[in-house]
């Protein structure tokens, strides 16, 4: 019996030991779906090169956040995340980060990674998330068929006018093709592609730390008459109307949409993937000129109560080296150190400059309950911008999302 | 049900004293009754009350997918008060089950009287009419997403070419046009299980009753009417019941042919439910909604009993 024990013992002083020591070597790393392209190779490159190792796990974007919820709730969550930025100050809040603002002060290049990234990583003046990859939303236009229409096809526009006049001309080649593509129920593209408009025109969308909604404001309202105006006269495809997503790269990808707004994503595929289409990148424009920008992407977070931070900034260091950041543009992500960024595209396509230049002025809102308002199919912003492009009473679908977002924002306590 | 039975024997044990011998045999079968149901109560108990029980105690609480609890008593059914989304989503569900219940019987119904009859290829048509029912909700909204699909789908595009439309119409940007599209989708789902159903009451139906009506001189119409109809009311509650609730929980067509979209108008109620707790992390909101809805199910359920009671009490 005392044996037993004793055997028992031993057992799970065993098995204890063996899982700590195993903790130490092998971390593991959940990534999103989308990061497909570029994380495993990164990791390799890590692993290849230091001690520590990173065991990667790939996980369908659209289910992150709720595994990673789950998981940490349960105590079974991976010691690092790539974690979609617009998630962290979610995450901040319920207590589930570790804090990383020391680590991220040691790091001598700390004012030049990505202002986006480090902003809606930060929470209640800590630090909670710092940047991973990072993708910006810029304007594409199809230079083969602003050709056919007469137009200068190395020339992007530069204010809205231009762009509808351009949409036109397009449009006016008749057949299947159209001048303007938007995926027209999608919350989340819509965040990424329509706010620019309105930050370039000299409006906003969440205000005051993110605590209050602003947006029934004039530029909104142009934003929409201009997005109104393109659909009313049969610039956009009937698709649009119902693409949830699906569609959001695919519509510009059919070489048959004279202008799309898009990520910088769309760079990379378009030139592995759709080699025929012929594009120029340029900045997501104002009404009367001036440019803008979503930054999007991932931040890197730790979870909470294990004792990592060596191996996070270990990982970190890795990927702000120039070697890092050229591993991540080449796999399609744009660099997150601005001082480095430059030298790591200079390789690449001429269009991601554009791009990178674009992510430098990135503007990322803000809140713990940003999936509530932005991206969830049944919410207030998705809900209004289906109302106001194509139904009747723009004035009342923008008052009503005003105020069911303003109580979503007030009740989040 | 059970509860009423027990205490009625309970009664007789207590009152009956003279005969001893017989209450403990009674008893005892009682016991052994008892092991014979209790693997299936156990389940219940287990997977039923167990967490109907714990929803009840999320639903009084703020309960984030993220972070801790907090206990807040009835807060959420008082929020829910004022929730309009839920409310236009219960409303829009109750609409649905209305047209969809009675779309389902009057094909349903139909086909049920025309592959009774023995004649040559009814294996066939059972077969045929039955076989849209095996595919999952899931993949059958799969495939009619494909169909209504305004560019590479088969509806609009079809209808263009054969000359029936100037151009494509997107079925699925407008209310009624994505409405009626589920709705035609659901019935091809789900008329061939409603016509099982309805088939077995019609073959329980003895022959010499019909053949004695034919007899007096019924028309058809007639005993359809007055001998079919009433026969048959125990399989319609049946199939009326498991459509009713199978109706009122739908979700998977609405999420995935139409996004709730135009503009949150297909929002079911389930839908509601799982888009507060799972894209907006309230957990403790969705179980309090959901308890809202079970009961309002409950509540239909019981009158749909009621109304379809036989009159002769049984």
């Amino acid at each position: 019996m005392r044996l037993l024990k004793i055997a028992a013992l031993g057992a799970t002083a065993l098995v204890a030991l063996s899982s700590s020591a195993f903790a130490q070597e092998k971390l593991t790393m959940w990534s999103r779906s989308t990061s497909e392209a570029f994380m495993p190779g990164l990791i390799k490159a890590f692993n290849e090169t230091h001690k520590t190792q990173i065991e990667l796990q790939i996980i369908p974007s659209s289910e992150m956040v709720q595994k990673y919820a789950t998981a940490a709730a349960g105590g079974s969550a991976p010691d690092f995340v790539s974690l979609d930025l617009v998630y962290a100050p979610a995450f901040a809040k319920s207590g589930t980060l570790e804090d990383l603002t020391d680590l991220a002060k040691s790091l001598p290049y700390f004012e030049h990674l990505s202002k986006a990234h480090i902003g809606t990583g930060t929470y209640e003046g800590r630090i909670y998330a710092l940047p991973m990859s990072a993708d910006a939303s810029v304007l594409l236009w199809n230079k083969k068929l602003f050709k056919q229409a007469g137009l200068d096809p190395d020339k992007g526009p530069t204010n809205w006018a231009e762009i509808e006049a351009a949409a036109g001309k397009v449009n006016a080649l008749g057949g299947d093709i159209r001048g303007f593509y938007f995926a027209g129920a999608c919350g989340g593209c819509n965040a990424f592609t329509f706010m620019p408009l309105i930050w370039a025109s000299g409006g906003d969308i969440l205000v005051d730390d993110g605590k209050r909604a602003a947006i029934d404001t004039p530029q909104m309202h142009d934003a929409i008459n201009f997005y109104r105006d393109m659909v009313a006269k049969g610039y956009v495809p009937e698709s649009a109307k119902t693409d949830s997503g699906k569609n959001f790269f695919g519509g510009f990808a059919t070489d048959k949409v004279g202008l799309s707004p898009i990520g910088a994503f769309a760079i990379g595929n378009l030139v592995k993937n759709y080699p025929d289409v012929d594009f120029g990148v340029t900045f997501i424009p104002g009404k009367d000129g001036g440019k803008a920008s979503f930054a999007g992407g991932d931040n890197f977070v730790v979870t909470a109560g294990r004792d990592n931070l060596e191996a996070a900034k270990e990982f970190l260091e890795f990927v702000y080296s120039l070697e890092g950041q050229t591993l991540l543009a080449k796999g399609g992500s744009l660099p997150t150190r601005g001082d480095v960024a430059a030298e790591a595209v200079k390789d690449l396509d001429e269009r991601y400059k554009i791009a990178t230049e674009a992510m430098k002025m990135g503007r990322t809102p803000t809140s713990p309950v940003y999936n509530d308002i932005f991206n969830s199919s049944t919410g207030p912003w998705k809900q209004m911008l289906g109302q106001v492009f194509f139904g009747d009473d723009v004035k009342g679908s923008v008052a009503k999302a005003q105020a069911a977002m303003q109580s979503i924002l007030d009740s989040q306590d | 049900m059970n509860s009423g039975v027990m205490t009625d024997q309970q009664q007789q044990l207590t009152d009956g004293r003279p005969r001893r011998r017989r209450t403990a045999r009674q008893r005892r079968k009682q016991l052994v009754g008892l092991l014979f149901v209790a693997p299936a109560l156990a389940l219940v108990l287990l997977f039923f009350v167990i967490p109907l029980g714990m929803a009840f105690w999320m639903s009084l609480h703020n309960w984030p997918l993220l972070g801790k609890p907090r206990f807040i008593g009835l807060g959420n059914y008082a929020r829910l008060l004022d929730d309009a989304q839920f409310w236009a989503s219960m409303r829009f569900t109750v609409y649905y089950t209305l047209i969809v219940t009675v779309a389902i019987f009057s094909i349903a119904f139909p086909l049920a009287l025309f592959v009774e009859k023995t004649r040559s290829l009814t294996k066939l048509y059972r077969t045929a009419f039955f076989l849209p029912v095996v595919v999952g909700f899931g993949s059958a909204s799969l495939l009619w997403a494909w169909l209504l699909d305004v560019d590479s789908g088969l509806f609009s595009p079809a209808a263009e070419r054969l000359g029936l439309m100037d151009q494509r119409v997107n079925l699925l940007a407008g209310f009624d046009t994505t409405f009626w599209s589920i709705i035609i989708m659901v019935v091809w789902k789900t008329a061939g299980f409603n016509m099982i159903i309805l088939l077995t009451g019609l073959q329980g139906i003895s022959t010499e009753v019909q053949e004695a009506a034919r007899i007096d001189g019924a028309s058809p119409w007639q005993r359809f009417r007055r001998i079919t109809l009433p026969l048959m009311r125990r399989t319609i509650a049946l199939a009326l019941i498991l459509s009713v609730a199978g109706s009122m929980l739908a979700f998977d067509q609405f999420y995935i042919i139409a996004d709730g979209g135009p503009q949150n108008s297909t929002v079911t109620a389930v839908y509601w439910i799982f888009s507060q707790s799972f894209g907006s992390f309230r957990l403790g909101y969705g179980a309090a909604l959901s308890m809202v809805l079970l009961v309002i199910l409950v509540f239909i359920s019981v009158v749909q009993l009621r109304l379809l009671r036989n009159p002769e009490g049984m």
